[in-house]
């Protein structure tokens, strides 16, 4: 069954993201990624990272995207100008599918894999899983918490004054 | 009970490399930027799944901080590009060689 | 007052760095300031070096050694030079002529350059330099200073030459003089490290004469010999014997009172007055010093057979100094060291005098060429002729040094050939075939010298017309110093009367302190030493017999010595007044010879020239050196250089230079995308690295 739905969803994650790089219109791109990110928590969902696959909706395809829809729309940029690509962008993709052979030969191997840890389904079922995260959230995690509230803080401010600068 | 671990990491890598193809192909900044976020959800997706494997709430926590930084980043690299369209007139990143500098 | 030395090169210098430095303004204020300043300097150091002089002669013989060190000039490592002088009778000798006609050339130089304009005071500026070099190299203590000297009067040589610069043919004639000189310096300071270092094997690290001819029998004489030849190719540069001699004709170039100063007189004799200086040297060396003798000699006659034809007056008097050059060599290489510098010292006066005396023929054709607007050659004798009475004083004062260097009896060059002649035949390193050369060519001199002064004095006028009637006498700066050096000609010689003559040579007695093995010693010493040295000298030339002929002969002559010092006791007297009486009357004939042709039967010379074309061809083209060099020397190493020039330089150097630059102007084109601004090339980047870091992260996993 969990790799029934793995499958399908994988491959609509793939096909959506293809779709997201090769759309001409910058809004269907953007449009596409929002599919491709509900395709993401669903697979979230299947690794049993329910609070992710939340946020993953609520901050990737609520917030985000607003964004860039919003930065689209005041820019008013729906189509992509055509022109030869660089030689640098064809070594880049050429490498990239080295990379991606050779990320593969990393992935597959077991390595990676081996370690276990004490935080097993059972506990999560046990104590439930938004109860276990915010048990370490606020006690191993809490610096870097914090510091992920004041980047936010900073990353407003800073889109703030950038965007309120007159062009002269 | 069958783990797809394998399955998942190789998802992981395909998603990465179309993400980083877009981001280096494309030239509406825009796109480049939801090119990278795609990368970002690729390389959140290998932590849940290594977190998962592992046994472990890391890969859970790194995914939540990788998505404050997206946000952060998010805000100002719009705000990035809204200047950028106003002195320039476009935001094709090929029309700007700033970095040279 | 010894310790006053310094004194002596210390007024040419400051006469240079004023004339030098404000000559320009001086002479824009008045021109006569320049030659009194320079020639003040010289008189001022020509009366320092007469104080000393006498000074010195009021000595003792064998304590006539001064040794005056001014200031350290290198040390380094066991290298200590100073710039030290040295007061003895040879080095004074040389600087109280260097300085005393010396002075007389820069007063003669006042009339001869008077119409000078703009280049008055640099002239001045030259001699002045060119006084100092020649007192550094007539008055040094070491070796390193004398070629100090020996360069700077080198290069005041070039300087002067080039003088009239805007004409091609001077520029060019001072290159020819310079790059001459440089080759045989290149001989000159190898023999001066082969010295220094060889003595340094044996802890003697100088080049100080005292010390070095102190230690001089360590050498091997092998070394020895190396180092005289070496020693002797600097001085056939810059005393132009063969085969290095074809600089000094073209020198003529220059203005006449240079002419006379450094390439008569003083300059072109210094390295006969190295040699002097370095005989004990040479005494080692009986090869080497056959080699001097033989190149002498055959420079002696030589150069004669080509003055024989010269018209050019200045060239005929360049190819005489050559030959009596060549004589000095000859006196030096048979061990008569003293003959060699009394003949310096003679030649000095009658050729400095027979110089001059041509440049005042010369001033005054100019002149007179000048009126009438012609273009003719000025020095050429076939324009001149029945000057006798346009121009008197130049033609006694001219007369008396042309019987000088003739050799007639009573005149000062009589006394110093027939010496030389004389040693040539008889002492131990002499041979009978020395001095028949000695003597060709003394008849050779006494002809072509006469044949100037019939084709420049006697006769009537060849002159283009008009011309004559203004030919005059020279000013009296001119015609006095031709007076003093004509009395100093006459009288020259007494100084070394022969004992042959009743005389009691002087002259050689005084240098005696200073030659350790003068002709006389030698001649007691040849048993053993020179033996000894001939053996040595067999034995390192082994198979070069030609020329070294006279040298190795000496093996034989070894064992005669003791007799033949008795034979001289006896025969020598009468065997001397016999060449001597030889050699007077080739010379007449040489004299009667040029009467016949020149004043009584002037077709004669053509006729000759028409019977024999090939021989008169070959003379009066100088034997074709000049051509011979350009083609075994000049033509081959221009070819060579080009060939380095294009091949090596332009091919192979800059083609790396070059390469290397294209290569990495590629290469730079390559990286320059690299940073290329574009954020995107950026992210490439980064990815090759990852891909990189993955292939060794990869293989590090799998093995």
């Amino acid at each position: 069954m969990e790799l029934i739905i793995l499958l399908i969803c994988g491959g609509l994650t793939i096909i959506t993201s293809l779709l997201v790089i090769f759309a001409r219109n910058t809004v269907h791109s953007a449009l596409w990624m929002v599919a491709s990110f509900f395709f993401m928590a669903v697979l979230y969902l299947l690794l049993q990272a329910e609070f992710i696959a939340i946020l993953q909706i609520i901050v990737y395809a609520g917030a985000i995207m607003m964004f860039i829809i919003y930065a689209i729309m005041m820019l008013n940029l729906r189509q992509e100008e055509r022109a030869p690509m660089r030689k640098t962008k064809v070594v880049g993709v050429v490498a990239l599918l080295v990379l991606f052979l050779e990320l593969l030969v990393v992935a597959v191997g077991r390595g990676l894999l081996a370690i276990k840890g004490p935080v097993t389904d059972q506990l999560m079922a046990k104590f439930g899983h938004i109860a276990v995260l915010s048990n370490f959230l606020f006690s191993d995690y809490v610096l870097p918490f914090e510091l992920a509230s004041i980047l936010l803080t900073a990353g407003v401010v800073g889109a703030v004054i950038l965007a309120k600068q007159k062009s002269e | 009970m069958v783990a797809y671990h394998n399955l998942y990491l190789a998802l992981s890598v395909v998603l990465f490399t179309i993400g980083a193809i877009g981001a280096i192909t494309r030239r509406n900044a825009i796109v480049v930027f939801m090119c990278i976020e795609i990368m970002l959800g690729a390389v959140n997706l290998a932590f849940i799944t290594f977190g998962r494997a592992n046994q472990s709430v890391d890969g859970i926590f790194m995914v939540m901080f990788v998505m404050a930084v997206a946000a952060a980043e998010a805000a100002v690299g719009l705000a990035i590009f809204i200047l950028m369209y106003r002195k320039r007139g476009t935001i094709n990143v090929e029309s700007f060689n700033l970095m040279k500098w | 007052m010894f310790d006053k030395v310094w004194l002596i090169p210390i007024f040419p210098i400051i006469g240079v760095l004023i004339n030098g430095l404000l000559g320009r303004r001086i002479e824009n204020i008045n021109k006569s300031i320049i030659h009194w300043i320079a020639c003040g300097a010289v008189a001022l150091s020509f009366i320092v070096t007469c104080i000393l002089f006498f000074q010195m002669l009021g000595l003792p013989a064998d304590q006539r050694l001064y040794e005056f060190t001014w200031f350290d000039w290198i040390s380094g490592g066991v290298l200590h030079t100073y710039v030290a002088y040295q007061i003895d009778p040879l080095s004074m000798l040389m600087c109280l002529f260097v300085t005393g006609v010396g002075f007389l050339i820069h007063v003669y130089s006042i009339g001869y350059m008077e119409t000078e304009e703009g280049r008055y005071y640099r002239f001045f500026t030259y001699l002045n330099l060119f006084m100092f070099s020649m007192i550094n190299l007539v008055l040094a203590n070491n070796y390193l200073l004398l070629f100090l000297g020996w360069e700077g009067v080198g290069l005041c040589s070039y300087l002067l030459i080039g003088f009239w610069f805007s004409e091609e043919a001077n520029a060019i004639a001072g290159k020819k003089a310079f790059i001459t000189n440089r080759i045989g310096d290149f001989g000159f300071i190898i023999g001066l490290l082969l010295l220094y270092t060889s003595l340094g094997e044996h802890g003697i690290w100088t080049l100080r004469f005292s010390e070095v001819f102190t230690h001089v029998h360590l050498l091997s004489p092998q070394v020895a010999t190396a180092i005289c030849l070496l020693l002797f190719v600097g001085c056939t540069a810059k005393s132009a014997q063969i085969p290095l001699y074809v600089w000094l004709p073209d020198a003529m170039a220059g203005p006449t009172p240079v002419s006379a100063l450094i390439h008569a007189a003083t300059m072109v004799t210094s390295g006969v007055y190295m040699i002097a200086r370095s005989n004990i040297l040479y005494s080692m060396s009986p090869f080497a010093m056959g080699v001097v003798a033989t190149f002498g000699a055959l420079t002696a006659l030589f150069a004669a057979s080509i003055g024989l034809v010269q018209n050019d007056i200045k060239k005929v008097l360049a190819y005489s100094t050559v030959s009596q050059l060549g004589y000095m060599f000859l006196g030096l290489g048979v061990g008569a060291y003293a003959a060699g510098m009394f003949h310096v010292l003679t030649h000095a006066f009658f050729k400095a005098l027979l110089f001059l005396g041509a440049g005042s023929v010369i001033h005054s054709m100019h002149h007179g060429l000048h009126k009438i607007h012609s273009h003719v050659d000025a020095q050429d004798m076939r324009n001149m002729g029945g000057l006798k009475s346009k121009t008197p004083i130049t033609y006694v004062t001219f007369l008396i040094a042309t019987l000088a260097i003739s050799g007639i009896p009573g005149f000062s060059g009589f006394f110093s050939k027939d010496e030389i002649l004389w040693q040539a035949y008889s002492s131990p390193h002499g041979h009978f075939i020395l001095w028949l050369i000695g003597a060709v060519a003394a008849g050779m001199t006494a002809f072509y010298m006469f044949r100037l002064v019939f084709m420049t004095f006697f006769n009537e006028c060849r002159a283009p017309e008009g011309a004559e009637e203004h030919l005059h006498e020279s000013p009296k700066t001119m015609t006095v110093p031709l007076m003093v050096l004509a009395f100093l000609a006459a009288v020259g010689g007494y100084l070394g009367v022969p004992h042959a003559l009743g005389g009691s040579n002087r002259f050689e007695r005084y240098l005696e302190p200073v030659m350790g093995l003068g002709p006389e010693k030698l001649l007691h010493k040849a048993g053993g030493a020179v033996a000894q040295g001939a053996h040595a000298a067999a034995e390192a030339v082994h198979g070069a017999v030609g020329h070294a002929a006279a040298a190795v002969h000496e093996a034989g002559m070894g064992h005669m010595a003791e007799a033949a010092h008795h034979a001289a006791e006896h025969g020598s007297m009468f065997a001397e007044y016999l060449l001597m009486g030889i050699s007077v009357a080739i010379a007449l004939v040489g004299i009667f010879l040029a009467y016949t042709m020149y004043i009584k039967k002037r077709d004669i010379p053509e006729k000759l020239a028409n019977s024999y074309p090939f021989l008169y061809r070959l003379l009066l083209n100088k034997w074709y050196v000049d051509e011979l060099y350009e083609l075994t020397v000049i033509k081959p190493l221009h070819g060579f250089s080009v060939l380095l020039w294009k091949g090596v330089d332009v091919a192979i150097v800059d083609g790396i230079v070059n390469g290397v630059a294209r290569i990495i102007g590629w290469f730079s084109g390559v990286i320059r995308y690299i940073q290329s601004g574009y954020v995107q090339s950026y992210a490439v980047s980064v990815v090759l690295g990852t891909v990189v870091l993955l292939v060794y992260y990869i293989i590090k996993a799998i093995s």
